[in-house]
C-alpha cells in the first residue's frame, strides 16, 4: 500500500506518518534523505531520530538512487522526505539532473515491488505565489509532477496541518 | 461558470480540460487583475464569457516587501472571492486531486 503524506514546515507531517507505520507489520525502514552538512542538518536529524527511536526502525541512508536502497521483502517503509530527494537529484553532481522525475518514479516502483506499505513525506511549497524563476521555478516543477504521479498511485493521499491529517484520497485504516 | 483554483503546479488546467474546450476555458486569470482594473466588473465578464476559470492561489507566504507584488496578490486574492461567489462550482486541487469547495464536482 502507498500512502503520500504532505504538510508545510513543521506541520508535524513526519510524527503522522510515523504513527501510520506504527500500526504496520514487517521489518520498519526509514529511508533518510538528508545529508547531513552542516550543524543545522545535524540537529534536525538528531531530533527525527530521537523521535522515532521507540518505533524501531532500521534507518537506511538514501541521498540518491532510490531505485538502489537495500530494503528488505515485506518491509514497511517510511521515506522522508521527497523534496529533498528530489533537491539532491537534481543538483548533487553525482544526482540524475534532469532525468530527476522519471529516476523517482522508477525508485518509488521498485520499493512498491518489494515492500509491503510504502509511506513517503513530502513539502507543501506551492501556496506562497507564483513569482519563481531559475532553479527554484525548474525545482517547483519537477516535484509538482512528483505529487500529482504519486498521488494517483497513492492508495492514500493525506495531507497534514498543525499535526492534523486532512485525506483528499483513501482515508484512516479502519 | 465553474472556477478552479489551487496552489501552483497542481493540476489545475489538466483537471480543466477535462470539462471543456480550450476555447472554453481562461487560465491564469490572477493575472489579468491590474492595477486599477475594476475587478467586479471583471469578475462579470470572465464568468459570462467563459465556462471553466482558472486561477492559481498566490496569497501564500510571506507578504511581498515590493509594494507592486503586494497589491497584485491583493488584487489576485479579491479577484478569486468575487469568482468564486459568481460559480456554481468552485473546484480546489490539490496534487491533481478536486475537491469541491462550493456546489459538487461536475
Amino acid at each position: 500500500m502507498l500512502t503520500l503524506v504532505i504538510g508545510g514546515s513543521a506541520s508535524g507531517k513526519s510524527a503522522f506518518a510515523e504513527s501510520l507505520l506504527a500500526e504496520m507489520a514487517g521489518p520498519r525502514v526509514y529511508l533518510a534523505t538528508m545529508r547531513a552538512s552542516d550543524g543545522e542538518s545535524r540537529g534536525r536529524i538528531a531530533r527525527h531520530r530521537a523521535q522515532r527511536a521507540h518505533l524501531g526502525f532500521t534507518t537506511v541512508e538514501c541521498p540518491l538512487r532510490l531505485e538502489d536502497a537495500p530494503v528488505p521483502e515485506g518491509a514497511a517503509v517510511l521515506l522522508e522526505d521527497l523534496g529533498n530527494l528530489v533537491a539532491n537529484e537534481m543538483y548533487a553532481p553525482d544526482g540524475a539532473g534532469e532525468e530527476t522525475e522519471q529516476a523517482v518514479l522508477r525508485g518509488v516502483d521498485a520499493l512498491l515491488a518489494r515492500c509491503r506499505d510504502l509511506v513517503i513525506v513530502s513539502v507543501e511549497v506551492f501556496s506562497g505565489g507564483d513569482k519563481y524563476a531559475g532553479d527554484t521555478l525548474r525545482y517547483l516543477r519537477v516535484l509538482a509532477r512528483l505529487h500529482i504521479a504519486l498521488a494517483k498511485k497513492a492508495d492514500r493521499v493525506a495531507e497534514v496541518a498543525c499535526g492534523q491529517a486532512v485525506y483528499w484520497k483513501g482515508g484512516k485504516p479502519t | 461558470m465553474i472556477f478552479v483554483m489551487g496552489p501552483l503546479f497542481s493540476g489545475k488546467r489538466s483537471y480543466a480540460r477535462t470539462l471543456c474546450g480550450e476555447d472554453e476555458m481562461i487560465v491564469d486569470v490572477q493575472e489579468l487583475a491590474a492595477p486599477g482594473a475594476d475587478l467586479t466588473a471583471l469578475a462579470d465578464r470572465l464568468a459570462a464569457r467563459y465556462r471553466v476559470v482558472v486561477a492559481t492561489e498566490t496569497g501564500g507566504g510571506v507578504v511581498p516587501i515590493d509594494p507592486g507584488e503586494r497589491a497584485a496578490r491583493e488584487r489576485a486574492g479579491r479577484l478569486s472571492c468575487l469568482l468564486a461567489a459568481r460559480a456554481e462550482t468552485v473546484v480546489r486541487l490539490f496534487c491533481g486531486i478536486p475537491q469541491a469547495l462550493k456546489g459538487e464536482l461536475p
